[in-house]
């Protein structure tokens, strides 16, 4: 199998979002502030509904949230 | 820390704290074998499962008054990938535990060895669980 890593921009997102806190995203999307932490720093793949709701809150589509790097 | 890492790590402290002492016994001085009940020994088992049990119970009061919010929170979808991995992890080592115990053991010895055996195989299998979860958490730390 290739390496590779997903990339996400939720740091960037909840920036512009006013500096929403990674508990309040978390909340909005039935997550943990843990477990937001844990997908910002890309320790923890979300499933592809958590995805899709994560972009759903900034509004903004799924490949601008999340991206495929091949570098790993 | 997630409140189910906490409930893993102090899981696992727990059963040090409680099953390590009693097997330590087990391993210096044997229970003789045959003689059954020996409600000295009985009476151990129970100090070790009750003060588990017991502990236990304190624990997740204490955790629950340091962060109420936390431990209201319903699981979420990591906490319950964490959950099935560990769980499937720790069935498979309690199966081979209960077939040692089961259907090996009654061949070879009987009384107190089972009993000891069969209650090491469960604490073995509980370890797994909250080792597993404990470290999955720990790997996926932000």
């Amino acid at each position: 199998m290739s390496g590779g890593m997903i990339v996400n921009q939720i740091r960037t997102l909840r920036f512009l979002a006013g500096e929403m806190s990674q508990a309040e995203l978390g909340k909005q999307i039935g997550l943990t502030r843990q477990t937001v932490a844990a997908i910002e720093a890309g320790k923890y793949s979300p499933t592809l509904e958590a995805a899709f709701r994560i972009a759903e809150v900034f509004g903004k589509p799924l490949e601008e949230v999340f991206q495929w790097s091949s570098d790993g | 820390m997630p409140h189910r890492e906490k409930l893993a790590w102090m899981t696992l402290l727990l059963i040090a704290a409680t099953y390590g002492p009693y097997f330590a016994h087990v391993v210096i001085s044997p229970p003789a074998p045959g003689v059954l009940p020996n409600l000295p020994q009985l009476w151990l088992l129970a100090l070790a499962a009750g003060g588990n049990g017991v502990l236990h119970i304190l624990g997740r009061i204490a955790l629950r008054v340091a962060a109420p919010e936390d431990a209201r929170a319903p699981a979420d979808e990591r906490d319950r990938d964490i959950e099935r991995r560990s769980g499937m992890v720790a069935y498979y080592v309690m199966m081979v535990g209960m077939m040692l115990v089961g259907m090996v053991m009654p061949f070879t010895t009987s009384g107190w060895e089972i009993v000891n055996a069969g209650l090491l195989a469960i604490v073995l299998a509980e370890i797994t669980q909250n080792g597993l979860a404990a470290w999955s958490y720990r790997r996926s730390a932000a």
